[in-house]
């Protein structure tokens, strides 16, 4: 144990304004389910860490069609909501019981895959996410703060503070794949919004994890699906453009091979359940 | 910095203590407070061994800050048997020989207790998904199952 100092900010503010002072050296952590496995190890090794536990951002309510969730409520209290049931079922899918009543919404969305399997949701419900610092705030879509692996669009001095996600006013649909049944990696994790108009599809949001850098969304699969009955050869063709648009990986879970050939099984199987 | 002094509730008892920044529940229980019950398997997060309850909920103290539970209510495997008492869990884990080498048992233990607390009559199911996160190398799991199943009924769905 090398940190010489651990602070607990009080309010979002106090937050701010530590990071503003000590900068990027200060490592940011809410609850320590990815932090602290790499401290015990010794793999990370920070002298100065900020910890969010009472920083007065676990909180959820709603605000003008969209549940507002503070970035340190937890994946337990996601399951306990009633708002919005494909988040339950994403909160389910994360950890353990233990990791969930100590794991975050606002961390997992820092979790490099195959974790990350919460962020892939909130991706398929075109959530936004609120960055704030000492100097002010901003409000991006999810989609945008993904820059790479382990890579964000956040600048140096800003927190992630909030997650907004709008009441889904389609048809969504929640698929993970692992070797077990619960508590395991993903081999892939599929989540999907889809409205329709008739039995046309008029809006498609098909989001993607464990197979690319970061939780994705597939997004010339959702053009594919635009204007459909989800037929089956629709279906068929759209998981083969999931399955291209996708970067999977090998890992002591799964191999790129298999990773490739699931990403479409799943696609295919997520969309049968929102079409059926 | 230097160390801080933090006020919990450990096993029903009020407690003070000082420690490093950033020191484990874990390391403290083990290494300060004597309470070996605890177990430091992987120090990941990932087996279950050093499971405690938090305000009643099962938390993995190798992950957590001891500054992060000031004023919390902490349970470990020692606060368990109440009066020289073994809890009913206890009892049924000795008769069913759901404890093999015991490694996995205290974490065992205490999700089994804040599940019954939360469910009095919980089904296989419910039991197999609230006890994935803790890992037994010996039993295979099976044993475990049937005592927390038993536990339930014996305690006739009066949880605690």
């Amino acid at each position: 144990m090398t940190a010489k100092v651990y602070y607990q900010p009080q309010s979002l503010g106090e937050a701010t304004g530590l990071l503003a002072e000590h900068g990027p050296v200060l490592l940011v952590m809410a609850g320590g389910t990815l932090a602290m496995p790499l401290i015990n190890e010794g793999i990370s090794l920070p002298e100065k860490v900020m910890g969010l536990r009472r920083a007065g951002l676990n909180y959820l309510r709603r605000s003008n069609g969209s549940l507002v969730i503070g970035a340190t409520t937890t994946l337990t209290q996601m399951i306990d909501q009633q708002e919005i049931p494909i988040l339950q079922e994403a909160a389910q899918n994360v950890g353990s019981w233990a990791i969930r009543n100590m794991g975050t919404v606002g961390g997992n969305l820092f979790a490099p895959p195959p974790a990350g399997d919460f962020a892939v949701a909130l991706l398929a419900l075109d959530a936004q996410i609120k960055l704030v610092s000492k100097s002010g705030a901003r409000t991006i879509p999810l989609s945008d703060f993904y820059t790479g692996f382990m890579t964000t669009a956040l600048v140096p001095g800003e927190l992630l503070a909030e997650i907004l996600v709008p009441i889904p006013k389609g048809t969504t649909t929640y698929l993970k794949y692992g070797r077990r049944h619960a508590n395991t990696p993903a081999v892939v994790t599929v989540a999907a919004h889809v409205q329709f108009e008739g039995e046309r599809v008029i809006d498609a949001r098909l989001a993607l994890n464990a197979v690319g850098p970061h939780p994705f969304r597939a997004g010339k699969a959702e053009q594919a699906l635009i204007g459909t009955r989800l037929d089956p050869p629709t279906l068929e063709a759209v998981a083969t453009i999931a399955r291209e648009e996708s970067e999977p990986f090998t890992d002591a879970v799964a191999s790129e091979w298999y990773r490739q050939k699931m990403v479409g099984i799943f696609v295919r199987r997520a969309l049968e359940k929102i079409a059926a | 910095m230097p160390s801080k002094i933090v006020s919990f509730t450990l096993n029903g008892r009020p407690t003070e203590i000082m420690v490093k920044p950033l020191e484990t529940l874990q390391t403290l229980l083990r290494e300060q407070l004597g309470y070996t019950a605890t177990k430091a398997g992987c120090r990941q997060g990932g087996c279950g061994s050093c499971t405690v309850l938090v305000n009643g909920e099962p938390m993995l103290s190798c992950l957590l800050p001891v500054e992060d539970i000031e004023g919390q209510e902490i349970m470990t495997l020692e606060g368990l048997a109440q009066d020289g008492e073994l809890h009913p869990l206890q009892e049924t884990f000795f008769e069913k020989f759901a404890i093999q080498c015991g490694y996995c048992t205290p974490g065992m233990l205490l999700v089994s207790k804040a599940l019954l607390d939360h469910n009095p009559q919980p089904s296989r199911e419910v039991i197999v998904e609230a006890l994935t996160g803790n890992y037994c190398r010996c039993t295979g799991y099976e044993p475990i199952i049937q005592a927390v199943l038993e536990t339930a009924q014996r305690m006739n769905g009066h949880g605690k």
